[in-house]
C-alpha cells in the first residue's frame, strides 16, 4: 500500500439503541481501537445509522481528513449502503468503507458471555481496520446498455414480464418455442381463486402484449446462441417457418391427414401436424408441428400434392438483459406408478382438468365411456419423494420438494367436480394438505363441509392401486392405511383414480449452458438469494420469471414476472448499467499470461490472455472484461503469480483479517 | 492434555459465503442463540478464491479451527460446489505435509436460514478443539519431531 504513511482511519462502534452495548462493552471496544495504528478517531455511538450518527461520519471525514471508515454495527444487509452513502456525501469514496457485524454476530448471540463478545468485538473490528488499510477507491461498473430486453417464454410470466418491460419504455423481444403463446395456463379452465377461465385471462393479456408497439414476437423460435454481457448481450434466435399462409392455412388443416397424440390435451385426444392448439389462441393462424410433420404431400382441392417445408431463419437481436421464463413440466408418472400406463382409469390431474374440458355438455361424470360414481385423489405424485423410499428418475434424483400448488388444485378440481356432479363420491388421499394462498383454504373447508371424504397416508407407504379382481363392482381397489384413524387398513372401490402430480423444471439444459446460469439440487433456476436478490441470477442482467425457479401458482408467477421486469426495467431504463466493481483485476506487473485463469473461468468471456507489445517486445498478459466476471475468485486461487484479484475482496485483505483475529488485543487484560 | 480449558480460547474462524453462511450466521443472531464467543465469521464472495497455503498460513498464524461455511450445489456460483470440494481436497494434502490435523478444517453446506446446521457446525468445532487443542502446540510439536527433539 502505497499510501500507508497517508492512512486516516475512524472507526465507529454502534451502541444499536442497546442491542450492541448490552453485550459488548462498546466503550471498551472503542478505546481498544482508538490505539491500532493509522487510527485518527474512535467514537461510539447510540446509533451511527440515525441522521446525527452519519453526520457525525461525514463531519469526521471533513475535518479530519479521514480516508477510511470502520464501522461496528448491525449486518452489512441492513446499513453497508446507508454509510457508503454517508461517505460519498462527504465525499470519499465509498468503497474506503469497512463494516462490520457486532449485533447478529456478536452481541445477540453470546448474550451470557459479555467479556467473550467485547473481545471478539474487538478482534473483528481489528480485523475491519487491517482490511481498511489495503482498500482502494473503487468505481463502480458502468457500461452502455441497450435499452431492449430479451423474454425466452412466451406462457403467462413471459407475457407478463414482456408487457411490464414494454410499458416502461424499452423494447422487447419475446421468444416462444412452441408456436403459440400462452404456455401452460391455456390448458386450464377455471382457475383459483377467482375462478375466471384461464384462456379469457390470458386472451387480455395476450391482446395487449401483441398490440403493444415495443414488443416483437418470434414463435417457433429458440435462442441458439447468446454472447456479450449485461446491457450488451447479444442473443441468435432461429425461427422456423410456420409452414402455411394466410391464403392456404385452411384448406392446408383440412386436407392434412396425418394425426399424433394432442399435448395440449395431454394425450387424450389426436391432432393433425397442421393444427391449432384451441379455438381464440395466438397467433390465430395454425402452425406446422415440424417435429412430426415428415414431409407427407398434402393435396389441395384436387391439384397436385405439396411437401411443405421448413426453412428456419436466423437473427440476431442485442438486448441489454434477459428474462428466463422457461415455464414447467407438469411430472409425468413412471409406467406402472399408482397403476398409471398399466390402469385405463388411472389418470393424471392436468389431463382430468383437460377431460371435463372436453366433455362439459355431460351431466355424468364418464371415463372410457363408463360413468363414475367414485373417484379418488392421489396427492404429492412426483412431489415430496424420500430417498431410500422412491425410486429415482432417470437422472438419478428424486423430487422431494413440495411442488405446492397441486393441494389447492386438486381441492379446486374437487370443488368443480361437487358442483357439477353432486352424487359423485370423492376420495381424496393426501399426506399433508398445503392449501398456503389467500383464499386457499376456503377449499378446504368447503371440501370438508362438502362431503369429501380425507385419507391421510404416510410418504413412506404409499396408497396400493390395483385392478379389481373379475366381477367386483368397480374396476380399481385402493389399499391404503389412513392415520387418520389409526392406519386402519382401508380398501376403496374406485371408478377413476387421478393423480395429482408436481411440477418439474424443463428441459433446458442447452439454455442453461449458454446463459451459465445455475440450477439448484432440485433442478429449477437459481435466484442468487431469496431474500436479498430475488429473482436474480449471479449472471448480470439475466433474471428468472415464473415456474422456472421453481413449483408457482399463476398469482405467483405473475409477481415474479413482474419483479423480474421490474429488475429489468430499473437496470436498463437510463441506458447504462452501474455494477458492484467486485470483480477480477489483474495486476499487470506480476502476469506473465500463464492461462491458469483462463483455463479455470467458467464465465464465458471473462477473462482472456492477450499479446501486447511493450519496449518492442511480445508479452502476454491476462485481460479481465468486468461485465462477465462474476467474482467468485476461482482465477486468484490458481495464479501461480499471484497476479490476479479480486478486488475489494483481495486474499491479501483476508490474510490481513485473518492475522488480526489470531492477534492478541494489546489492552485485553481490561476486557477479560 | 492440551492447555484448551484455560483462557485464552481457541479460535474458530468461518468462512461464509454471502448468498450462504454468512446470512445464515446472521438468522442464527436474529434467533438469538448462542455459540461460542471465540468464533469469527468473515464474509467470502465464493470459497474457491483461496488457495490451500492460505489456509495453512492461517493455522500456523493462529487460527485453530477453520470451516467453510459455502452454498453447496444450491450456490449461484457454478464453480463453488466441485471447486471448493478440489481444493479442500487439496488443502487437506498440504496440512498433511505440514503436520496438521486435517480436522480443524471443514467444509459446511449452509443456506441463508440454516440456522440449527451452523450451531451444530460451529458447536462440533468448538469440541474437537477442546479435545485437540491449539494448532501453535501441534506446530510446535511438529517443528520439534523435525528438528529431532523429543515432542
Amino acid at each position: 500500500m502505497p499510501d500507508n504513511d497517508k492512512l486516516k482511519i475512524a472507526v465507529y462502534t454502534c451502541y444499536c439503541g442497546g442491542n450492541i452495548s448490552d453485550v459488548v462493552d462498546c466503550e471498551k471496544v472503542a478505546k481498544a481501537m482508538g490505539s491500532q495504528p493509522d487510527v485518527v478517531v474512535s467514537r461510539t455511538d447510540m446509533s451511527l445509522c440515525s441522521d446525527a450518527g452519519q453526520s457525525q461520519i461525514e463531519q469526521d471525514i471533513r475535518e479530519l481528513g479521514v480516508n477510511r471508515v470502520v464501522i461496528g454495527s448491525c449486518a452489512p444487509t441492513l446499513h453497508e449502503v446507508t454509510f457508503r452513502n454517508a461517505l460519498i456525501r462527504a465525499g470519499l469514496n465509498p468503497y474506503l468503507y469497512q463494516h462490520v457485524g457486532l449485533r447478529e454476530q456478536d452481541s445477540w448471540v453470546h448474550s451470557n458471555d459479555h467479556a467473550g463478545a467485547t473481545r471478539k468485538a474487538m478482534h473483528l473490528m481489528k480485523a475491519g481496520i487491517a482490511k481498511a488499510r489495503l482498500l482502494h477507491p473503487l468505481e463502480p461498473i458502468r457500461l452502455q446498455a441497450e435499452k431492449q430486453a430479451l423474454v425466452i417464454g412466451g406462457g403467462v410470466a413471459g407475457l407478463r414480464a414482456a408487457l411490464d418491460i414494454a410499458q416502461q419504455g424499452l423494447r422487447v423481444v419475446l421468444v416462444e418455442k412452441s408456436p403459440f403463446v400462452g404456455g401452460r395456463m391455456a390448458q386450464l379452465e377455471a382457475v383459483f381463486p377467482t375462478h375466471e377461465n384461464a384462456r379469457d385471462l390470458l386472451r387480455g393479456l395476450i391482446k395487449k402484449v401483441v398490440n403493444h408497439p415495443g414488443i416483437k414476437i418470434y414463435t417457433q423460435a429458440e435462442v441458439m446462441g447468446v454472447a456479450g454481457y449485461v446491457g450488451n448481450y447479444c442473443a441468435q434466435v432461429i425461427q422456423h417457418s410456420r409452414g402455411v399462409t394466410e391464403e392456404n392455412a385452411e384448406a392446408l388443416l383440412s386436407a392434412c391427414q396425418q394425426e399424433v397424440p394432442d399435448e395440449f390435451n395431454y394425450g387424450l385426444t389426436r391432432r393433425k401436424t397442421i393444427y391449432r392448439p384451441y379455438p381464440g389462441c395466438y397467433p390465430p393462424l395454425p402452425a406446422v408441428d415440424w417435429d412430426n410433420y415428415q414431409g407427407e404431400p398434402i393435396s389441395l382441392n384436387g391439384g397436385e400434392p405439396i411437401v411443405l417445408e421448413d426453412v428456419p431463419t436466423s437473427v440476431d437481436v442485442n438486448v441489454g438483459a434477459i428474462v428466463v421464463a422457461t415455464g414447467f413440466d407438469p411430472y409425468e408418472p413412471r409406467q406402472g406408478e399408482y397403476g398409471y400406463g398399466e390402469l385405463k382409469e388411472v389418470v393424471t390431474l392436468p389431463q382430468l382438468i383437460r377431460h371435463l374440458a372436453l366433455s362439459k355438455a355431460n351431466h355424468a361424470l364418464e371415463w372410457n365411456g363408463h360413468p363414475v360414481r367414485d373417484v379418488a385423489f392421489i396427492h404429492c405424485v412426483g412431489s415430496r419423494e424420500i430417498e431410500g423410499v422412491d425410486e429415482p428418475h432417470e437422472d438419478g434424483r428424486i423430487n422431494n420438494y413440495c411442488s405446492r400448488v397441486c393441494c389447492t388444485a386438486t381441492l379446486h378440481t374437487t370443488e368443480e367436480l361437487r358442483q357439477h356432479f353432486p352424487g359423485l363420491n370423492i376420495y381424496d388421499l393426501y399426506q399433508d394438505i398445503r392449501t398456503y394462498g389467500r383464499g386457499h383454504e376456503d377449499y378446504y373447508r368447503d371440501a370438508l363441509l362438502g362431503g369429501v371424504r380425507f385419507v391421510r397416508y404416510h410418504g413412506e407407504e404409499h396408497p396400493q392401486v390395483t385392478a379389481a379382481s373379475a366381477g367386483d363392482t368397480h374396476p380399481v381397489l385402493i389399499r391404503v392405511k389412513d392415520s387418520l384413524t389409526y392406519n386402519e387398513e382401508l380398501e376403496i372401490p374406485v371408478d377413476l383414480v387421478v393423480l395429482a402430480v408436481g411440477m418439474q423444471p424443463r428441459q433446458i439444459d442447452k439454455l442453461v449452458n449458454m446463459l451459465k446460469v445455475s440450477r439448484g439440487t432440485d433442478r429449477f433456476l437459481l435466484e442468487v438469494h431469496p431474500k436479498l436478490r430475488p429473482v436474480e441470477t449471479a449472471v448480470n442482467g439475466v433474471v428468472l420469471a415464473g415456474t422456472a425457479q421453481g413449483p408457482m401458482n399463476i398469482q405467483e408467477s405473475l409477481s415474479a414476472a413482474s419483479a423480474a421486469a421490474a429488475k429489468v426495467v430499473a437496470l436498463l431504463g437510463r441506458g447504462r448499467v452501474e455494477l458492484q466493481p467486485f470483480v477480477a483485476a489483474v495486476d499487470a506487473e506480476k502476469c506473465n499470461g500463464t492461462g491458469a485463469c483462463v483455463e479455470i473461468c467458467e464465465y464465458e468471456g471473462a477473462i482472456a490472455v492477450q499479446t501486447f507489445t511493450e519496449n518492442g517486445k511480445e508479452v502476454k498478459r491476462a485481460v479481465v472484461t468486468p461485465a462477465n466476471c462474476s467474482g467468485c475468485g476461482a482465477c486468484v486461487a490458481v495464479c501461480p503469480n499471484h497476479a490476479i484479484n479480486v478486488q475489494g475482496w483481495t486474499l491479501s485483505q483476508y490474510e490481513a483479517m485473518v492475522d488480526a483475529i489470531a492477534s492478541d488485543i494489546p489492552n485485553m487484560a481490561e476486557v477479560a | 492434555m492440551p492447555d484448551i480449558a484455560q483462557s485464552p480460547q481457541p479460535k474458530i474462524l468461518v468462512l461464509a459465503t454471502l448468498a450462504g453462511g454468512y446470512a445464515g450466521a446472521d438468522s442464527t443472531g436474529q434467533s438469538h442463540l448462542d455459540y461460542p464467543a471465540n468464533t469469527y465469521v468473515l464474509p467470502v464472495m465464493c470459497p474457491v478464491m483461496f488457495p490451500p497455503e492460505f489456509f495453512v498460513r492461517a493455522f500456523e498464524r493462529g487460527i485453530d479451527g477453520i470451516i467453510i461455511m459455502y452454498s453447496g450445489t444450491d450456490s449461484p456460483y457454478k464453480v463453488e460446489a466441485d471447486g471448493t470440494a478440489k481444493l479442500i481436497n487439496r488443502t487437506y494434502q498440504l496440512m498433511k505435509e505440514r503436520g496438521i490435523d486435517i480436522r480443524r478444517l471443514r467444509l459446511a453446506a449452509i443456506c441463508t436460514v440454516c440456522v440449527k446446521p451452523f450451531l451444530k457446525e460451529v458447536n462440533q468445532m468448538a469440541e474437537l478443539l477442546k479435545g485437540i487443542g491449539f494448532v501453535k502446540n501441534e506446530l510446535a510439536s511438529r517443528n520439534a519431531s523435525a528438528q529431532g527433539a523429543p515432542a
